[in-house]
């Protein structure tokens, strides 16, 4: 796995000290709050409703057990022994005191960790597939080129004040499970002609109160040539974006209002004065990079599948688990495991500092102490031999970790919404816990098959509501909280944004709703193997409406 | 439209109001609720207080007397002022050194 080298390490030193010294003068009263809040901000330092709130970077979604077990212990020492993970692949802290930050950031830089860029407009962490290097079905780990994009772009002097925000996701896989693109920039790994791997480029995709799926602006682009590339699109970015209107400063009102064909032509003119240039990734770095990617010490157990079908009869809790919650490795005799972080009733993506701690126990015993992090909000063991299976999941069970409802109705993206966040509308998190409860029954969740419900408080979208197979926006209105429900997004290499399909619900009212939704899909597909999303492509609203607003 | 004065503590980050005798506390209820015609008072308090360096986010809230009790129109005032909801964690509190007066 990589790690920082002397620059790194000396720079996130650095910044923690001067950061100390920030907080300090503070305090103090040297500085106000006006000059200081650009400077906690730069920190991952939010203030939200009832604290501040730290954000800390998990760069390409990948955790070491040691980085794990730090959380565990900022969680317990600083916080209230719980942390969030985020759409982000980010882990937020929801009840730090400001003279204990400092702290903090230095023991996170100690695990080689940091805040820097979570905030902010400029390139933000980027994300990957969580299945990165490991999943079956990929062409190349993209976490290599991931890192050269964090080196490249962290402090970049051109791109710290970009119009707004950047956000950059990758997948190595041509299934999309990284939302690629509903990102500023997405790069999905491609073969051409000759067998060579390069990137399709996707810009322009966000989501927000202007959702728009990316548009292909170039369909392969070398290995060696993706920073040039990279450049030459923010370079255009910055040159033109909309600086005047904080709603239309991301670079997706950029490409939809200029066109496609005229900003690919100037990002190909950028390209084509660097391209060759100091850019060029020299073919060494690579692979020294690479290296630090290269795969675990894989063994052969003799056991190459299981048989689901057997477990499922003899404890169908297991069965269940292994049916949801494993994914197809690369490696024979190797599996992937996600761990919900979304059981009945609790709140998504939060873990508590222990199960941090057996989570890191079972990475470092099990998956060669390799963590991942989903965009879900769920936690990944990335390499786990099929031998081995039953020992993880009976360390889950005494953590408290083994739902197995993953890809189910219950596994909902959820966003902090008006619980904590201070830009939210309404309320995110009881939402879900209704939903979940309402569902909670194992044969009835798996009777609806694989359906994703994403929840935003606001129209930021940080819960990706968009693009959930069934989306939930919090509104306010007059003093009160209604839920907006959108029907047909998604988030995958099918990219499409929701359709609202009437006016909201109040919350006591969205269990109801979804059920509704629910009972038409299953009287209307043609076989249960036929997903909600499928059914809804080949239905359209129609059936989905009146099952919600009845045929008036 | 009654108001009240919040905002948040700067070393706890801690929901705060200010009260009767200029001290920011935690407690809702016992805020200082300025009436319509005490808008210079509330916008000396409000001076007074982003003075201290030590209220952050200084804001006037709208609220109405219910049933005696104090009640603010929007949702996002009162959860701030119950703390998160689901489950209930109970709110961020100021410890000895972090109480906060004008
Ligand atoms: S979607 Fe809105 S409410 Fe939810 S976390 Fe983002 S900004 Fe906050």
């Amino acid at each position: 796995m990589y790690r920082y080298d002397e620059f790194d390490a000396a720079f996130v030193s650095e910044r923690v000290q001067q950061f100390s010294d920030q907080v300090r003068r503070r305090i103090a009263g040297e500085l106000t709050e006006d000059q200081f809040r650009p400077l906690r901000l730069m920190n991952g330092l939010y203030l939200q409703l009832h604290a501040y709130m730290l954000r800390i970077a998990i760069p390409y979604g990948t955790l070491a057990a040691r980085q794990l077990r730090m959380l565990a212990h900022v969680a317990r020492t600083y916080d209230r022994g719980y942390g969030h993970f985020t759409t982000r692949q980010n882990m937020q802290f929801h009840w730090p005191k400001l003279r204990d930050v400092p702290a903090i950031l230095a023991d996170l830089a100690s695990v080689e960790m940091h805040s820097i860029q979570t905030s902010g407009n400029c390139v933000r962490n980027v994300t990957v597939d969580q299945f990165a290097g490991a999943a079956a079905d990929e062409i190349i780990d993209p976490r290599p080129v991931a890192e050269i994009i964090r080196q490249w772009s962290s402090l970049h002097p051109e791109f710290i004040y970009l119009p707004r925000k950047f956000k950059i996701a990758m997948t190595g896989a041509p299934n999309d499970r990284a939302a690629v693109k509903f990102h500023d920039i997405g790069l999905m790994a491609q073969t051409n002609g000759s067998g060579e791997v390069g990137w399709a480029v996707y810009v322009g995709g966000g989501l927000g109160r202007t959702p728009m799926v990316a548009k292909l602006i170039n369909g392969f682009v070398p290995h060696e040539h993706l920073l040039a590339y990279l450049e030459a699109i923010l370079r255009v970015y910055n040159r033109y974006g909309r600086r005047d209107n904080k709603f239309k400063a991301r670079i997706k009102i950029l490409v939809h209002e200029e066109g496609l064909e005229n900003i690919k032509g100037q990002v190909e003119e950028e390209f084509a004065q660097m391209r060759g240039g100091i850019l060029t990734l020299p073919e060494e770095e690579l692979e020294r990079i690479n290296a630090y990617f290269a795969l675990p010490a894989y063994e052969d157990h003799g056991v190459v599948n299981i048989d689901i079908g057997r477990e499922k009869i003899l404890d169908p809790a297991y069965g269940r688990f292994l049916e949801n919650n494993t994914f197809p490795h690369a490696r024979q005799g190797y599996t992937s495991i996600t761990v919900s972080l979304k059981p009945i009733g609790g709140v998504p993506g939060d873990i508590t500092a222990d199960q941090m701690d057996a989570v890191a126990e079972l990475a470092e015993a099990y998956s060669f102490s390799e963590i991942r992090v989903t965009h879900e909000q769920n936690v990944v063991l990335p390499h786990v031999a099929l031998t081995d299976l039953r020992a993880v999941y009976d360390g889950l069970v005494e953590a408290g970790l083994a739902d197995g409802n993953v890809g189910e109705i219950t596994d909902m993206i959820t966003c902090p919404g008006l619980d904590y966040c201070a830009l939210a509308n309404a309320r995110s998190i009881p939402i879900a816990q209704d939903i979940a409860h309402r569902f909670a029954a194992p044969e009835r969740s798996r009777e609806i098959g694989k359906l994703k419900i994403k929840i935003s408080g606001c129209i930021n979208a940080c819960g990706h509501h968009h693009v959930g197979h069934i989306g939930i926006l919090g509104v306010e209105k007059k003093g009160t909280e209604l839920y907006q429900i959108t029907v047909g997004g998604d988030g995958t290499e099918d990219a499409a944004v929701g359709r609202i399909l009437g006016p909201g619900f109040v919350a006591a009212d969205v269990p109801d709703a979804i059920e509704k939704l629910v009972d038409a899909y299953i009287e209307k597909r043609e076989s249960p193997d036929e997903t909600f999303i499928a059914a809804y492509r080949r239905l359209g609203d129609a059936p989905f409406k009146e099952a919600l607003y009845g045929n008036g | 439209m009654s108001k009240i004065l919040t905002g948040n503590e700067l070393l706890s980050g801690a929901a705060v109001y200010l009260d009767g005798h200029g001290r920011w506390i935690e407690e809702l209820q016992s805020a200082r609720v300025f009436g319509a015609d005490e808008g210079g008072a509330l916008e000396a308090a409000v001076g007074a207080s982003k003075a201290t360096g030590r209220i952050v986010s200084v804001e006037t809230e709208d609220v109405e007397m219910r049933g005696g009790a104090i009640y603010p129109l929007r949702v996002r005032e009162r959860i701030r002022a119950e703390g998160p909801s689901a489950p209930r964690v109970g709110r961020q509190h100021l410890a000895e050194d972090e109480h906060v007066s004008i």
